[in-house]
């Protein structure tokens, strides 16, 4: 008897079990991309959109005024919900910026009758307000701060949405003018960013902080569901009509014509019904899913595995089995990973006593020639990121083809020399902590600079590791100048080297985004000058002055640039790539189902 | 008779008793013949062990000499991880890691256990058996992951925030038993003698009462420092195990990034490695339940 | 009546329990817990950034505030929004539970039932060689980490170096064979790592009832196995098993099995709270720390009641 009423239990738990997820979507004949992600999105609200991965989501729920084009390299901008590109005073200080019109939100119970009203300047404004609002938790107030006329005063008088920002107009509900407090050239490409998203007022006031999962934009997909291990976007019925002008988007038959791209032109996007987008951080499960060839169409290649798949790695290439079932696209990404120095750690930066000064800078210069950026990127990025010196990165166009690369070359002797000339022993040496969050491979790049340090003479047990629990707090302990050594990986926001060279710029000091602390009036002189200059030859040779005082003042061990591989299911016609808001190529995705 | 030497005479008897439990578990132990294989591999992991303490082997477990994922060679035994260190000196140094983990928390959770679970049982339905209760009640309501994580995070980066929580939950089900052994010790001539003739009770809880449960102690520990080996493990993988140093379990949480791409020495070397010691342990820690328990069954 | 009375009893005694839990977890998880601030800062923040998002989060306030208002969130079952997602937690856990109580039921109880019926079988055949046969796997089992079974069965079962025949990740779930393609590989593992300590536990339990003189008398009249393991074995053997089943519970429930989520890309509960703990996102760890704590009162509550229902000699005290 008992038995069989534990079976009962059994049979019945398993029905109850079953019935889970409710009603399964009808999914025949529509065409469903399958795509991951290597990290899950915290959330979907256009003001906390700080990462690549909810980006992914927030540009295709939401509409920005403006985007990057689909194929272009370098990148491009093209209009988005802009009708074109804004027209600007002489002074640079005033944008004018006119809208589409007749576009709506997506159909949804905040509005009156449940029905998406027409986007107009207004939201454009209400949404660029909400960063300046406490209570939104904004992550991307740092873009707009101190650059728009009354915005920070606006929030200073406690962000009352009533008050108006001078800064700030809609000349009427299809025209919008921001008036700059100095000449900002990169504004246009802030308006690309996750975080120029824009929200509706009724939503983000219905919702609450719940708006955060639910939302609501005018851009090409609904989000339907999303949770920790998945996105599902749904195709947004209404968008408008814009058939894709495939010379407009940067079309280049030598690049995209074995992708078939040449399939969407002339169409309006989105092409696919439905957009499935996983997150899976652990690579073995992210690969495994992808070559059952049905649960994944799309996936970032972990760059341990580089060596299963690739023939050549300069360039690129596949070995054949590979190439016939997969495309590939492979690009260095716009950022780095660097070590900087905390200047303001008297035992290796910045110290009041001339001498020690002195020989604080050698001992910087001797652990850059100590570090092995070759081994790091053999071991770690299977030998494809690319080493540059400086901190104008590769993949930006005012990189530094004939910069000298003395900085980023492994120099033992050297290293020694510098060590021994400046007085250095290995008793007198200062003991180096090492932060890193918790996690495996942090644990390794640690062991790795230890061995490193020990080829120069840098006694092992004078490289100590401290863990922290969570990425979190390391970062506090970046903010609050804690440990001498900051390694970081930074991406950059948009294509221009402007977004690096303001992580040495002294008044962005701990707590801001100069966390090494480097403070250098020459610099941060060049700096002010550049910021307010338009792109051009000028404006580059300052920069790369700029990048040679950081180089030659030994602040900061870089960089690598890591590289990108994405391979994609042939059935699939699109061109993944990633770079900066990530995911806007999905309205150009299209399947070939036949 | 003076009650004095009653109750020396009863405590004889109780030692006595407590002898031959032992020279005959001793004696059935020997002749446990799998007990002893056990036992002999555990003392082979242990020299192991000692052996990296002494300096004798495995000290350039850090050492990084050799290429990404070197196959397996005369000079790499095992091959050579990520960053060309030796898979070989690092898979027996990591038995260190495991004795030190194990051992840390196996006696002091016992030691935990035992006066926690004897005050509670000699004082049974006192105010101080309810809070004994109370705390094992709380910790053991927490779930296990939840509370070693939250502990390992509240000590930031401590070396041994790891041990604590380990140490904090595991001490519970040794409590338990031994307060459950002294309920019914306590009802014994011996110590009821020995409170006649006026000795202090804590001196009784730890003279007499204590070293009566000592077989129950000697098998908790050996289950203790097997769950702590394999809760290493798993702290390990989501990066709360061992700071610096190299453990088991840190191998196997850098295999789950290399088996995907076709590495698999870490994950093989430290797998078996840790297999053997934890079996080992297992059926040496059944030898002795065997030997000392003569209920068990 | 007197069921209630009992029960209204143990509810209140179990008061200092769940303040104790509480606290302990609130010190723990939430004042020396990760501090969230600085992963919800921009790129370039300012200290007046850093002070208004402290306030938003509340962490200005005194200790003793924030743990009152704590005790006031599981009285109401209200724990307000995560800081991450910003989601409602109550709709976190409502969404996330009944699938981690999916992926684990089946391997919980086919575990409990598969060590129970082995148990049962080593100990009639006590000391022979299908008892030492049993035993032996059961301490093989024991031995093998966790961590190796996942990522062993996955690569075996799930992927293309291997078998090949289930999903490797996700939880798409809408009818009862999508149920079984996803859950028999995690429900595997479960029962394999589960099985060895499930089997000596229940062997132990049943070996020493079989040397009681009933069973003995019993077996030496010559009753069928089934009958005399199943009448005079099973049915007064049954308050170890439900204690141990019982004790499980909360656990399972409020917990999920946080590895096989991970790896099987499950959206759980488990991967939510540990996602909470690597991020501090302090409501969600404040819900599933107060929960486990309330349903593992409820659970002593009910187990002593079971105990009655089994054993009508268990007085109600």
């Amino acid at each position: 008897m008992k038995l069989f009423r534990l079976w009962l239990l059994l049979g019945l738990s398993v029905a109850i079990c079953a019935c889970g997820n409710g009603e399964r979507p009808d999914t025949t004949g529509l065409k469903v991309y399958k795509v991951a992600l290597d990290q899950s999105p915290t959330n979907l609200d256009p003001a906390q959109g700080a990462t690549v991965y909810s980006n992914h989501l927030i540009v295709n729920a939401y509409d920005t005024l403006y985007s990057y084009k689909y194929l272009a390299r370098p990148f491009e901008l093209k209009p988005r919900l802009a009708e074109s590109l804004p027209t600007v005073s002489d002074d640079g200080l005033v944008y004018t910026f006119k809208l589409k019109s007749g576009v709506r939100f997506i159909d949804d119970p905040c509005f009156a009758d449940g029905k998406g009203r027409e986007v107009v300047a207004q939201d454009v404004i209400y949404s660029l307000q909400r960063h300046f609002d406490p209570a939104s938790l904004s992550q991307g107030s740092w873009v707009w701060q101190g650059r728009i006329a009354g915005l920070d005063d606006w929030q200073k008088a406690g962000s009352d949405y009533a008050q108006p920002v001078s800064g700030l107009t809609a000349l009427d509900d299809h025209t919008l003018q921001i008036t700059l407090v100095k000449p900002y050239p990169q504004l246009v490409h802030t308006l690309t960013m996750g975080f120029a998203g824009v929200v509706p007022r009724e939503a983000v006031e219905k919702y609450g902080r719940e708006f955060s999962v639910r939302p609501v934009g005018s851009g090409p997909f609904r989000v339907q569901s999303f949770d920790t291990t998945r996105a599902v976007l749904v195709r947004n019925p209404n968008y408008r009509q814009e058939p894709v002008d495939l010379a407009a988007e940067g079309y280049d038959p030598a690049i995209h014509q074995a992708y078939g791209l040449e399939r969407i032109a002339g169409r309006s996007p989105p092409f696919v019904d439905r957009v499935e987008v996983n997150f899976i951080a652990e690579d073995t499960a992210r690969m495994t899913s992808l070559t059952k060839g049905d649960e994944l169409h799309a996936a970032r290649v972990p760059s341990p595995t580089y060596d299963l798949y690739l023939s050549s790695k300069n360039p690129i290439t596949l070995k054949p089995e590979i190439a016939a079932k997969y495309h590939m696209v492979n690009w260095t990404e716009p950022g780095f990973v660097f070590q900087t120095f905390n200047m303001d750690d008297p035992d290796f930066g910045y110290n009041d006593d001339p001498e020690r000064n002195e020989r604080n800078h050698a001992l910087r210069c001797a652990i850059r020639k100590g570090f092995n950026w070759n081994e790091r990127n053999e071991r770690y990025y299977s030998g494809v990121g690319k080493i540059f010196p400086g901190i104008i990165t590769p993949a930006m166009p005012e990189y530094d083809t004939e910069l000298s690369r003395d900085s980023v070359i492994h120099d033992i002797s050297g290293a020694k020399a510098l060590l021994a000339d400046a007085g250095w022993t290995p008793e007198n040496l200062p003991e180096l902590v090492y932060g890193i969050p918790a996690s495996v491979l942090q644990n390794q790049y640690y062991e790795q600079f230890r061995g490193f340090m020990s080829k120069i003479g840098y006694p092992a047990e004078k490289i100590v590791v401290k863990q922290y629990a969570t990425f979190g707090d390391i970062s506090k302990a970046w903010k609050q100048s804690r440990l001498p050594l900051i390694n970081k990986a930074w991406l950059l926001d948009y294509p221009d080297a402007e977004n690096t060279l303001q992580l040495f710029y002294g008044p962005n000091r701990a707590p801001g985004s100069n966390d090494g602390n480097y403070s250098n009036p020459q610099y941060d002189a060049m700096f002010e000058r550049a910021a307010v200059m338009q792109p051009g030859p000028e404006r580059t040779s300052l920069y790369r002055r700029m990048n040679r005082l950081v180089i030659n003042d030994c602040a900061t061990i870089t960089g690598l640039s890591r590289a990108v591989i994405i391979f994609w299911d042939k059935r699939v016609i699109a061109y993944p790539d990633r770079s900066f808001v990530g995911g806007f190529y999905f309205p150009y995705v299209d399947i070939d189902d036949t | 008779m003076s009650s004095a030497s009653v109750a020396a005479e009863n405590t004889t008897i109780a030692v006595r008793g407590r002898d031959s439990l032992w020279s005959k578990a001793f004696y059935k132990f020997r002749h446990d013949r799998m007990g002893m294989v056990a036992f002999a591999l555990v003392m082979a992991y242990g020299v192991m062990a000692l052996g990296t303490v002494f300096g004798w082997w495995a000290n350039d477990w850090s050492e990084i000499r050799g290429g990404r994922f070197d196959p397996i060679s005369a000079d790499f035994w095992f091959g050579s991880n990520v960053n060309g260190q030796d898979i070989f000196a690092r898979t027996v140094f990591s038995t260190r890691t495991a004795f030190e983990v194990g051992l840390v928390v196996a006696i002091l959770s016992t030691l935990i256990g035992a006066v926690l679970g004897a005050v509670a049982g000699y004082y049974s339905g006192s105010w101080i058996d309810e809070l004994v209760l109370w705390l094992k009640g709380v910790l053991d309501s927490i779930p296990f992951y939840l509370f070693v994580a939250a502990v390992a995070f509240a000590m930031q980066g401590s070396a041994y925030g790891m041990h604590v929580a380990m140490v904090a939950t595991f001490w519970t089900t040794t409590g338990r038993l031994v307060r459950g052994e002294v309920i019914k010790l306590k009802q014994f001539e011996f110590v009821e003698a020995a409170r006649a003739i006026g000795l202090p009770e804590l001196k009784i809880v730890f003279r007499h009462i204590i070293p009566n449960t000592f077989h129950i102690l000697l098998v908790q520990a050996t289950i203790v420092f097997v769950a702590a080996i394999k809760s290493e493990v798993i702290l390990s993988f989501l990066g709360l195990g061992v700071k610096n140093g190299v453990s088991w379990g840190r191998m196997l949480a850098e295999a789950t990034y290399e088996v995907g791409a076709g590495h698999f020495n870490n994950f093989i070397w430290a797998s078996l490695f840790m297999f053997g010691l934890v079996m080992a342990f297992n059926m040496f820690s059944d030898a002795l339940q065997d030997a000392l328990d003569p209920r068990k069954v | 009546m007197e069921i209630l009375q009992f029960a209204l009893r143990k509810i209140i005694g179990g008061i200092p329990l769940i303040l104790g839990v509480t606290f302990i977890s609130f010190l723990l998880m939430v004042y020396y817990g990760p501090d969230k601030t600085y992963e919800l800062l921009g790129k370039n923040p300012t200290a007046e950034q850093i002070e208004s998002v402290r306030a938003e989060l509340g962490y200005d306030q005194p200790f003793l505030q924030r743990y009152v208002t704590y005790l006031r969130e599981i009285v109401t079952l209200d724990f307000g929004n995560s800081f991450s997602s910003g989601e409602r937690v109550n709709s976190i856990l409502k969404r996330t539970m009944p699938i981690s109580l999916a992926v684990i039921t089946p391997g919980f109880i086919l575990g409990n039932l598969l060590g129970l019926v082995l148990a049962l079988v080593a100990a009639y055949h006590r000391s022979g060689w299908i008892d030492k046969a049993i035993m032996g796997f059961s301490v093989v089992g024991m031995s093998i980490s966790f961590l190796i079974v996942v990522i062993a069965f996955q690569l075996i079962f799930c992927s293309s170096y291997g078998l090949n025949w289930f999903p490797s990740r996700g939880w798409d779930v809408y009818s009862l064979s999508d149920y079984l393609r996803f859950v028999t590989v995690p429900t595997m593992a479960t029962i394999f790592v589960a099985l060895g300590y499930n089997t000596r536990f229940y062997r132990a339990v049943i070996v020493e009832e079989m040397g009681r003189d009933h069973v003995r008398t019993a077996r030496a009249f010559g009753t069928p196995p089934a009958q005399l393991l199943y009448r005079s074995v099973l049915k007064n053997s049954l308050i170890p098993i439900i204690t141990r089943i019982m004790f499980s519970i909360p656990l399972v429930v409020i917990s999920g099995s946080l590895i096989i989520e991970t790896y099987f890309g499950i959206p759980g509960v488990g991967k939510v709270t540990y996602d909470a703990i690597t991020q501090g996102d302090q409501p969600i760890l404040k819900a599933v720390v107060g929960l486990t704590a309330v349903l593992f009162v409820l659970t002593l509550l009910i187990t002593d009641i079971l105990y009655r229902v089994v054993d009508p000699r268990v007085s109600l005290k």
